[in-house]
Parts: structure tokens; C-alpha cells; sequence
């Protein structure tokens, strides 16, 4: 009965829809709803001519972040620094200056995190399960995961000494903590027997060529405890090597495994480090930027 | 092993013995290299990429709306679930709002395809156990549900229906009354496997106690879904970090007791049972609206990281983003449950009986589409 209403009018601004008066939760909640969707269009009406600007800035991105970088102090202006910083830049004075003529650029982006602040954000929070973060809207949850890494590089630096932990930030309500690599399979067994941490469990692991050094991320969780932060170390291209985590955590043996095939980084002291998606032989790692099918090599293809 | 009745020494000789790549009850093309003493598994070796497309780096060169048709083809019996994965963490990325009718409708269609692909499981390992009838039943119902995805997405197992933001297509009228229907439908379905399967003695003493794994193990080798559950620790992505609207739902988190074959058997069934609840409380509840929110021409993702999980058919099924801020995510990785969980295979095939190894490798529910990716 109510697909033959929806049918009817099937672009019906969502403002009108019903929904908003028989929704259960808090009568906070259609009232915050209504602004929502009108101060929506004016920001997807500025993102027009906004675009323009934009491409610029997104060009001027790309020598930043491609292949002649002069100094490795200029690791801010890669896309993940960069964005890091983004999400918080509403609210998070310890953002780091790159992301002012960033946000300045971009008017839509900025007013963005603004409206967010006051409309049915408050509804988010409910959707990430750990306690700790909870609570008010996006910006103190970014805060709070920002403290969360502060608190979890404390710990690293109490037991391995200040110069390990490289970085700490958060990303989209995710704290991050980067490590220096020699110390990697180590804070991942100190974190893990850590009377306040247990991280425990592995949920995902990858690894990204950033062009000018390859980056190693684990999203590790405490089934016990609830939190989880983002641990990431970085290596060189070129011999790029980082201890593996296989007698911590025997379940990124595969994964490391992929990260070796696919982006040529070797895991010391990892049990069984062999290609596992292409076949033995293969040559090149298809995932690095810079790979190319068959080079040096006769295309069997074109050959036959 | 030395065969020997104290006069004549036989001389034994370990065997290798390869099964698949292109074998039945490997689900696709999976190669098991097992080293026997006899009857007896010593060691097991999986080879797996035979499948593999290289969906990650292909991803580079889409766009965000393009991506969507090769999540289908990672887990292909449920490829909903693959679609809508990706779309969620795109969309938690842009911060989207995505309109209820939309996130209602997508939730009925994700509990349907989660029944549909366990069901799928089901016949399938029944069938690597030698049992032909069950297959063909859950097929019957299984078929119900494919049909419904014709209807709304004109596909029957690629659908590459959601999209960011919202859906492809509204449900077309009737669509919602036909799953109306479905549910007292699928429910004796239900039963009938239950009656046809549970109760079962010869299948009961086949798959008790076997292939035995405690939590710790499961979670140090990075388990997730029913395999996690099955030994019995509540971890459903639903409920430990609710995304979309399942907090809106009441159901609840079958958990196994021995982590066995048989818990993993008998937690799709239950997990089935609470799916239907959820469908049903869905279809109570949809509102009205449009079916897919206000997205921009090119879906631009803010730069950044982002992962996002959500409970796949076969366990955390989640999506990182790297994104540089254009329309094509700089690096996409997936978190591939089935690749995850396939680890422990040759730690629980150790010592076991070579008729053994299928029915312990069934019970992982792998799709090797999915392992390879």
C-alpha cells in the first residue's frame, strides 16, 4: 500500500515525507531533521562554484604529493596528513597549518563540519559502538580519539622511550598512532598483554605506496575493553622491510603475506613469506604506483 | 606410522595428494595440498589466487559509482552485502545523511540476501557431506529470494543495486507485500530444514566435535562471523558497533557452545531465524521517501582515511580508503572475511581423517571469489 504513495511522487523532498512523525527514537530528533535538509541545498549549491577553486587545489596537491619531493618535512602535504587533519579541522586547534588554506579554499567543505555541528549529527553517535568516544557531536568525538591516541603514545613511550611514536592524530573519530618500524612487532606485543590496552584482536591490516615511502596500517581492537586505534609505520621503497607481526598476532600471516606480494615488503622474520595471489615467478609488485605490466619483459600477448 | 605385526615390516610412505583447484567441494577454485600418512592429514597446505582479478588495483582507476558492480563479483552469493559495504564507507566518509525509506529498504534487502547465501551454505556443505536432498530444498527457497532480486534489480546474482547514498531503484509496487508473503514462507522453509537436517543422527555424529577451536585461537587468528561465534563470543558487528539501523531492531546473537562444525552448521539456521525478525520489523516500520539521498554528480571523497565493517554473510566485510580528494579512491582494500578465515585451515586439518578435511574446510564458508578477490 505505501510503494502505490511513494509512486505517485516518487521525488518527494524528503522535508514532506512522514517520516519524521512516527520515528521512534527522541522527539529531538525529526525537530533537528527539518533544518537538516534545507541547509543542506545551500551547501550543495556553494559546492558549484566552489568547484572551480577546487580543481586548483587539487592540482596543486598532486606535485606535493607525486614524485620529486624535496624534503621529507613536507610529509604533511601527502594525502593522508592532509586529511588527517581535515575532518578535524572544525574544531581541533592543534591542526596543523596546512589545512587553513585548505579549508579557506574550499567554502563548501568548511560549511560542512559547520552545519553538521548543530543538525542530526547527534544521531552518529549512536552508530560507533565504543563508550568512550560517545557522547556529544563529531568534533569532541574527534577530540576524544585524539586523546585516545595521546593516551595509547604515552604508554609506548613509557615502555619503549619518547622517539618511537612519530605521530598521533585522529582520523574520521579514529585515533592513530604512527610508530617508528624497528619498534613495530614490539608495540604490538606490549599493547597486547597492556593491563589498559589488550588489543587483542587484528581487525584489518593494509599497506599504501605513497610514492615516497610505503605505509603499514593495522586496525587493532580490544574485544574486551571496546577501543581500537589505527597503528601505522612507514618504510623506505626501496628494500622496504618491516618486522612481521605473525608471532603476536598469527592472523595477518596471509595479510602480511599479500602486502609482500602485492607491495613488495618484506616482513622479517615472518614463517612463510611467498607470493600468495600471484603464482611464483611473478615479477613486479602490481599494487606499488609506479608498476607496470611486463616490463622488461616480452608481452605474451603481443608475442604469440 | 609403521605398519607392523612384529614378523613382516611394511614400509609406509607419505602421500601427497592435491584436492582441487578445479574439485567440487572447494567451492571454486581452491587447491589443498595434503600430506597423508595413510588416512591421516599431516599437513595441509591452502593455494589460493586462482580468482584473483586484482579488484584492488582496478578500483584505482574507477570512480566511486564504478567500483560498486566489482564488489559483486568478490562474495558473489551475496553480493548486497558487498555493494552496500562499499557504499557505507563511502558514505560515512562524505558524512551523508541517507534518506530512512532508502536505509529501510536496504536493510530488508541485506537480511534477505543474508538468508539467501546462508541457505546457500547449507546445501552446500550438506552436499560435501554426501547428503544430495537437503541442496535441492534450500534452492527451492533460496530461489524465492532471487526472484524478488530480479524484480527490484533486474539481476540475479550480480545486482549491483545499491548505490551511494541510497538505491538504484525504488521497490517497484507490490514489491513490498511479495516480502510480506515471503516471511511466513521462508519460515516454514525454515523448518523444514531443521526437520530435514538437525535432528539428523547420521549428520549429527558427523559433524560434532569437529574441527575444534577455542575463542582465544579464533581471535588471534582474526576470525570474524559465525566462525568467531561458534565458540561461543558474542562479536556481530550488528550489535557490537550498530551501523545503518540496526539499532533499531531487536534481535539477537546466536552464539555456539563448542565451536565445532555443528555450531557453525546450526548458527546460520538460527542466524536465519533472527534475519527473518529483522525483515519483518522492517517492513512494520518503513516509511515513506525517496530512495536515495542528495549526492553530487561526481562523488568526491574528502582526503583521508577511512575503514568502515560491516557483518557480511561470512564475517567483517569493510572497505579502506585511501583518497587523495578526487572521485577515484587513491588505494582500496578490502577486509575479506573468507580470506581471513581461511588461515586456520591447516591447523584444524592437522591429525584428521582425510573424509575429514571437506567437511571441516565446508564449515568455513568460503567463496573463493572473496579469497582472492
Amino acid at each position: 500500500m505505501s510503494d502505490e504513495e511513494r509512486s505517485q511522487q516518487p521525488d518527494s523532498q524528503p522535508t514532506t515525507e512522514p517520516s519524521g512523525a512516527d520515528s521512534q527514537p527522541a522527539p529531538a530528533e525529526p525537530a533537528s531533521e527539518k533544518p537538516a535538509a534545507p541547509a543542506e541545498q545551500p551547501a550543495v549549491a556553494a559546492e558549484k562554484p566552489a568547484a572551480p577553486t577546487e580543481a586548483p587545489t587539487a592540482a596543486d596537491e598532486k606535485p606535493a604529493a607525486g614524485a620529486s619531493k624535496p624534503a621529507p618535512a613536507s610529509a604533511a602535504a601527502d594525502p593522508a596528513s592532509a586529511a588527517d587533519a581535515a575532518p578535524a579541522a572544525a574544531g581541533d586547534a592543534a591542526a596543523k597549518p596546512k589545512v587553513k588554506p585548505e579549508g579557506a579554499a574550499k567554502p563548501a567543505a568548511a560549511a560542512k563540519p559547520a552545519a553538521a555541528d548543530g543538525e542530526a549529527k547527534p544521531a552518529a553517535p549512536a552508530k560507533k559502538a565504543p563508550p568512550k568516544k560517545e557522547a556529544p557531536p563529531p568534533n569532541p568525538r574527534t577530540i576524544a580519539a585524539k586523546e585516545l591516541a595521546d593516551q595509547i603514545a604515552a604508554t609506548i613511550s613509557a615502555s619503549f622511550g619518547q622517539e618511537v611514536v612519530e605521530e598521533t592524530g585522529a582520523a574520521q573519530f579514529k585515533s592513530m598512532v604512527r610508530v617508528r618500524k624497528d619498534r613495530w612487532h614490539d608495540v604490538f606485543a606490549m599493547l597486547k598483554d597492556h593491563e589498559s590496552w589488550k588489543f587483542n584482536y587484528i581487525e584489518m591490516m593494509a599497506g599504501t605506496d605513497y610514492k615516497d615511502y610505503i605505509e603499514i596500517v593495522a586496525f587493532v581492537q580490544s574485544t574486551e575493553l571496546g577501543h581500537s586505534v589505527l597503528l601505522k609505520t612507514r618504510t623506505d621503497r626501496e628494500n622496504a622491510s618491516v618486522p612481521s607481526l605473525v608471532s603476536v598476532h598469527p592472523g595477518v600471516n596471509w595479510e602480511e603475506r599479500e602486502i609482500y606480494d602485492l607491495l613488495g615488503v618484506t616482513f622479517t622474520n615472518h614463517p612463510d613469506l611467498r607470493r600468495i595471489m600471484m603464482w611464483e615467478g611473478f615479477k613486479g609488485h602490481p599494487l606499488r604506483k609506479d608498476y607496470t605490466p611486463w616490463e622488461g619483459e616480452e608481452d605474451p600477448d603481443v608475442a604469440e | 606410522m609403521s605398519l607392523s605385526d612384529g614378523k613382516t615390516q611394511l614400509r609406509t610412505e607419505e602421500m601427497i595428494l592435491n584436492v582441487g583447484p578445479q574439485h567440487p567441494s572447494t567451492h571454486g577454485v581452491f587447491r589443498l595440498v595434503v600430506k597423508l600418512d595413510g588416512e591421516t592429514v599431516v599437513e595441509a597446505e591452502p593455494v589460493i589466487g586462482y580468482l584473483h582479478r586484482g579488484t584492488e588495483k582496478i578500483a584505482e582507476d574507477l570512480q566511486y559509482t564504478q567500483i560498486i558492480p566489482y564488489t559483486d563479483r568478490l562474495d558473489y552469493l551475496a553480493a548486497m552485502l558487498n555493494n552496500y559495504a562499499l557504499c557505507h564507507t563511502v558514505e560515512e566518509a562524505m558524512e551523508m545523511e541517507i534518506p530512512e525509506h532508502a536505509e529501510y529498504l536496504r536493510v530488508i534487502i541485506m537480511e534477505m540476501q543474508r538468508i539467501a547465501s546462508h541457505m546457500l551454505f547449507i546445501g552446500a556443505y550438506l552436499l560435501d557431506l554426501g547428503a544430495m536432498s537437503p541442496f535441492l530444498y534450500v534452492f527451492i527457497s533460496r530461489e524465492r529470494i532471487v526472484e524478488l532480486f530480479n524484480e527490484i534489480s533486474g539481476a540475479r546474482l550480480t545486482y549491483n543495486f545499491m548505490r551511494i547514498g541510497g538505491l538504484r531503484f525504488d521497490a517497484p509496487n507490490g514489491w513490498l507485500q511479495k516480502v510480506r508473503d515471503l516471511v511466513p514462507q521462508l519460515r516454514a522453509d525454515l523448518k523444514l530444514c531443521q526437520d530435514l537436517i538437525t535432528g539428523n543422527e547420521i549428520f549429527l555424529n558427523r559433524v560434532r566435535g569437529l574441527g575444534v577451536y577455542t575463542t582465544e585461537q579464533a581471535l588471534a587468528y582474526g576470525m570474524s562471523g559465525i566462525n568467531l561465534r561458534s565458540t561461543g563470543f558474542k562479536w556481530d558487528l550488528r550489535k557490537t558497533k550498530p551501523y545503518s539501523i540496526y539499532d533499531k531492531f531487536d534481535f539477537e546473537i546466536p552464539v555456539g557452545q563448542n565451536g565445532d562444525c555443528f555450531d557453525r552448521y546450526y548458527l546460520h539456521m538460527q542466524e536465519m531465524e533472527q534475519s527473518v525478525r529483522i525483515i519483518e520489523q522492517a517492513l512494520d516500520d518503513i516509511p515513506d521517501g525517496p530512495f536515495i539521498g542528495k549526492v553530487p554528480k561526481f562523488v568526491r571523497v574528502p582526503a583521508g582515511e577511512y575503514y568502515t565493517g560491516i557483518e557480511g554473510a561470512k564475517g567483517e566485510l569493510g572497505f579502506y580508503i585511501v583518497s587523495d580528494g578526487k572521485d577515484k579512491p587513491y588505494r582500496m582494500k578490502i577486509r575479506k572475511p573468507s580470506f581471513v578465515n581461511l588461515q586456520m585451515l591447516p591447523e584444524l586439518l592437522k591429525g584428521q581423517n582425510m573424509a575429514n578435511v571437506i567437511a571441516i574446510l565446508g564449515a568455513i564458508d568460503i567463496v573463493l571469489g572473496e579469497v582472492d578477490a
